[in-house]
């Protein structure tokens, strides 16, 4: 079974994102603060990471860079999604595997990251 | 007033300070002229006065004699000696002629009216002086001289010509100093004027005017950038509140259609499914309006960049029509003639615009009338054509409705949105330096917009249209 992350600071993105994808046959983990997320990919290990950009103290954007940037993390694709769709501009110098703009439609959400999960 | 106010501000200033010379001097002018003349006046009634005296002592004895000839040769003697007195005469205690010398020129109307009195009196250039002659101390007569002044008409025409020359030479002075002065002074407000055009022009508020003087012109350079200031400060803060607006008011609607779509794949039954349904609907349309006031606010703030690449034209078209007629099932789409073409354009702008006025289409379309959609390359430019059956756009606002929260007079209440939708159309595709427009045929109306194929940075800027509103 593929193993998702989905990091975000509303929990209500959480609930309803593990929701749709655990009814189409996915393991979801979610993660409200970003602050654990090393601990938590160290733990799940995730296929696929599915990183909100606005986490209020931080930018997912960075938290990615990071990720592409350690040796332990480099391979896991990770999606980053906002509400802003400005952010979409200049997304690949983050080495991002995706972008998704919210709202969005739980298909298309449902399709991407299959088709990108490891 | 409205002719002087249409004067430049230099040339006003310059007339300001010419005709101000020009006042102080002719009043200058005037006032040395009067003095001139009344020191003259002065001098020759004090020089005729005492001629006067010595010939009201020469011909005392004549007089108290009554020796009529030698008062004649005192007279003759006086005008051989002054030539500009024109008449002379000595006259009894009873004011009677006694003896009187006349030459070419003299008034007798002037001997008529000053006859009888005593002193020195000017009247159009003539000069009377009458004293009384005595005996001691006894009144036994007077004498009456009548005097030209014919050096007072050439003095008063040159100190005239001078006074006209010298002022000439003055105001000239005055209109060079202050053209050089005030050509430096409005060189500076020309060039604040210039700056403010281009930040009208440009929307760019980064650009100040540097001045380093003290003086109103260098307050007014000084509160303008201050302005500019404030401009900046008010649209940092403005960007800053679209970015939390985009993402404050997403964020719940994201879980609202999430739920709803989560919902209706779960529900098979009727009527919960088409509850569901409506409401998965009615928060796309929620969607469509936040996303259309974020764009407004993005254009109004010079947000709104494109995000060029290169796709295929056809399909772009293809995909929104086939996303247009889930939503309407009644009203087919029809994707008639087809461009064949690789554009280089933001793909997602120009799917909103063709989504916008597909739906537009919809939304005025009879019933089971098709809404026939076409693409075509010509030259160096891709055309589309979305035409519809319905009632057409109203004559002479063909313009108007491209026009911020414009709303269809005459249509029925159920229309709804904003009035942003065309708006939103024209800022893309005038960004893309293309063109849009309207135009109404028979049947209905067809919404043709222009798009440069080769992308908005490789083709020339001639677009005579402002794409900054």
């Amino acid at each position: 079974m593929k193993k998702v992350l989905v990091v975000d600071d509303d929990t209500d993105i959480l609930e309803l994102v593990k929701l749709a994808l655990t009814m189409n046959g996915l393991e979801v983990s979610v993660l409200s603060r970003w602050e654990r997320i090393d601990d938590t990919i160290r733990e799940f290990m995730p296929g696929l990471i599915l990183l909100d950009i606005s986490l209020g103290t931080a930018d997912g954007r960075e938290i990615c860079r990071k990720l592409k940037a350690a040796e332990a993390t480099k391979d896991i694709p990770v999606i980053l999604f906002s509400a802003n769709i400005e952010f979409q501009k200049g997304i690949d110098q983050y080495q991002a595997e995706g972008f998704i703009a919210k709202p969005f439609e739980l298909r298309k959400l449902v399709e991407t990251v299959r088709a990108s999960a490891r | 007033m409205t002719a002087f106010n249409n004067i430049s501000i230099r040339n006003k200033l310059v007339l300001m300070q010419v005709f101000t010379s020009a006042l102080v001097l002719g009043i200058f002018a005037t006032f040395y002229i009067i003095t001139e003349i009344q020191n003259y006046k002065n001098r020759k009634a004090k020089d005729v006065q005492s001629i006067a005296a010595v010939v009201a002592q020469n011909s005392a004895s004549s007089l108290q004699f009554q020796d009529n000839q030698a008062a004649q040769a005192t007279l003759a003697e006086l005008h051989a000696v002054s030539p500009d007195v024109v008449y002379s005469a000595i006259l009894d205690q009873d004011h009677h002629v006694f003896a009187s010398v006349g030459r070419a020129g003299s008034d007798t109307a002037l001997f008529r009216e000053y006859r009888n009195s005593v002193g020195a009196f000017f009247s159009a250039g003539t000069l009377i002086v009458v004293r009384t002659i005595s005996n001691n101390t006894d009144k036994i007569g007077s004498i009456y001289l009548q005097v030209r002044l014919n050096e007072l008409a050439r003095m008063r025409s040159y100190l005239f010509r001078l006074a006209m020359v010298l002022s000439g030479i003055a105001v000239l002075a005055a209109f060079l100093i202050s053209f050089v002065l005030q050509t430096y002074i409005s060189s500076r407000l020309l060039a604040l004027v210039r700056t403010m055009r281009r930040v009208g022009d440009t929307g760019d508020y980064t650009l100040t005017l540097a001045d380093e003087g003290t003086d109103e012109i260098s307050v007014l350079i000084s509160v303008f950038n201050s302005l500019l200031l404030q401009i900046r400060e008010n649209e940092r803060r403005k960007d800053e509140f679209i970015g939390v607006a985009s993402h404050e008011l997403k964020t719940p609607l994201t879980n609202v259609k999430g739920y709803l779509e989560i919902l209706r794949s779960m529900e098979e039954r009727n009527p919960q499914r088409q509850l569901v349904d409506r409401a998965f609907l009615n928060a796309g349309k929620l969607e469509k309006l936040i996303e259309d006031l974020l764009d407004v606010t993005k254009i109004q703030t010079g947000q709104m960049q494109l995000n060029l690449t290169e796709f295929d034209f056809d399909e772009l078209v293809s995909e929104t029509i086939a996303s247009a007629q889930m939503l309407s099932k009644d009203r087919p789409i029809v994707f008639e003639a087809k461009a064949a073409r690789q554009v280089r354009a933001d793909r997602q702008r120009i799917e909103q615009v063709l989504a916008n006025l597909l739906s537009n289409a919809v939304k005025y379309s009879t019933d089971g009338k098709p809404i026939v959609v076409t693409a075509v390359a010509t030259g160096g430019d891709i055309i589309v054509e979305v035409a519809d059956q319905g009632e057409g756009v109203p004559a002479g606002e063909e313009n108007a409705i491209f026009g911020r929260f414009y709303r269809a007079k005459g249509v029925s209440q159920h229309i709804s949105g904003f009035g942003l939708g065309l708006y939103i159309c024209r800022d893309i595709i005038q960004r893309h330096r293309g063109r849009i427009w309207v135009r109404n045929r028979e049947d209905g109306a067809s919404f043709l917009f222009q798009l440069p194929i080769a992308g908005p940075d490789f083709k020339q800027q001639h677009s005579s249209t402002k794409s900054s509103m």
